[in-house]
């Protein structure tokens, strides 16, 4: 039922939900993991609390777009269990139709605000 | 200050902020949010100066005020969809049933006065089946509707004050002719055997045991009404939709001998049974007050009068004796 899901239904994502796929798009991460990684996209724009983090997760795992991948330590930061998420099939559909989306709202945007296009300013 | 002692503080805290989440969301994530949190805080924490950390816990409030909101309001809205509808209604359903009952079928009183002991104590908890007398209507041929007897138990709006709900016995009906000779009751010219009735005090009262008499300072004006207008021949006659009321505890009633007859339309039912009776003065059963929760919380057990709980107050219709 999940997989016929058309991923345009779930657009747009809010912010931390896009980034968390992001921070999944390469690997499995665990939840300080995700955080990190959504820091450095973002150049620290977006710092995810405990609370928000976990509360996406929790909705993308209802929706099937990110699935545990079990419990283990990290190997740097420390010997305790971690729990990993990763996404899946319909996660990746979905991230990239979210990232298209941007692209063209980004390309309008600047088709739009080209110097010298009618409201824009003269130069 | 010792920055590994701030980071356990901080992150104890967050254990307690924890509790704001719904008990689900906790019991699932907040295990992972609690390592998240202390993995922020000893990150903020290794630069050098508060900044970093006080800016750590800035945004972790200001998540955790977020969240909690945002986590809460969906449980809730989770909880509504398939369960809670069966919720409500069974509560609505449970709250209309609730509504029927206790206004036209039973409704609960305690007894605050002695008047009636010997079949009711100070301290009864009665329900009262307000269907049985109820004016016939459109339940009449639902309900197991008759009239009010004599010797019933008749619980009724005190005529002097309908605030006021009553207990006591029907001694006379329409038409009857009332007489009291020596504290017995002479009705239609028959004395009345009454093993209902308990008499406490030898002494003799004319007023109380040989009425009808001349007004005392205890009657009302309701008494001097009926002792003015309905008295024939030294009896008092029940007129048309009135009831004689008297006490089981003869020698210490306020009843029909002082304030007078009771409208047939005061009569709010038949006392059904008694489903608790608890030892308590009659102060304490006229206005709940919180010495008397107190006192229930603390002697249920033994100021509960167990062996009259689920007793049945039963209407005794008296033998006729000859003079």
């Amino acid at each position: 039922m999940r997989k016929s899901l058309s991923p345009e239904k779930l657009l747009p994502l809010t912010p931390p939900v896009f980034h968390i796929l992001l921070a999944l798009a390469g690997e499995e991460r665990h939840g300080y993991g995700i955080m990190q990684d959504v820091a450095r996209q973002t150049d620290g724009a977006l710092q995810l609390g405990p609370g928000t983090l976990y509360g996406c997760l929790k909705r993308m795992l209802a929706a099937g777009l990110v699935e545990e991948s079990g419990a283990r330590p990290d190997p740097e930061l420390d010997d305790e269990r971690r729990r990993y998420y990763r996404m899946t099939a319909l996660g990746r559909r979905v991230v990239r139709a979210e990232a298209q989306r941007l692209v063209d709202a980004v390309s309008a945007a600047e088709s739009r605000l080209k110097p010298g296009f009618a409201g824009g300013k003269a130069s | 200050m010792n920055a590994s002692w701030l980071v356990r503080q901080l992150c104890r805290m967050y254990s307690v902020f924890l509790y704001a989440y719904p008990r689900e969301f906790r019991l699932e994530y907040g295990g992972e949010m609690r390592q998240v949190f202390r993995d922020g805080c000893r990150d903020a924490a290794q630069h050098p100066g508060s900044l970093h950390l006080m800016r750590f816990a800035a945004r972790s409030t200001a998540d955790w005020l977020a969240s909690t909101v945002r986590e809460g309001y969906s449980s809730l809205a989770e909880a509504r969809k398939p369960v809670q509808r069966g919720w409500v209604a069974e509560w609505a359903v449970a709250g209309l049933v609730y509504f029927f009952v206790s206004t036209t079928l039973v409704q609960a009183y305690v007894v605050p006065t002695g008047s009636m002991d010997g079949t009711l104590k100070i301290g009864d908890h009665i329900l009262v089946d307000r269907a049985t007398y109820a004016t016939p209507g459109w339940g009449r041929h639902l309900l197991p509707y008759r009239e009010v007897q004599r010797g019933d138990i008749v619980a009724f709006r005190y005529p002097e004050d309908v605030e006021q709900t009553y207990v006591k016995r029907v001694i006379g009906v329409p038409g009857d002719r009332i007489r009291l000779e020596n504290k017995q009751v002479i009705r239609n010219g028959s004395h009345l055997r009454e093993p209902y009735a308990q008499f406490i005090d030898s002494s003799r009262d004319v007023y109380r045991d040989d009425f009808p008499a001349r007004a005392g300072i205890f009657t009302t004006p309701r008494g001097r009404d009926m002792l003015a207008r309905h008295v024939v021949n030294g009896e008092v006659v029940v007129p048309a939709g009135m009831l004689f009321m008297m006490g089981d505890n003869r020698d210490n009633s306020a009843d029909s001998r002082y304030w007078g007859f009771v409208p047939r339309e005061n009569v709010v039912g038949r006392p059904l049974v008694v489903y608790w009776s608890y030892d308590a003065t009659t102060e304490r059963l006229q206005s709940w007050s919180l010495d008397h929760l107190m006192d229930v919380a603390t002697h249920f057990f033994t100021k509960t009068r167990w062996e009259r709980t689920f007793r049945v107050p039963r209407s005794e219709e008296a033998a006729k004796v000859e003079p």
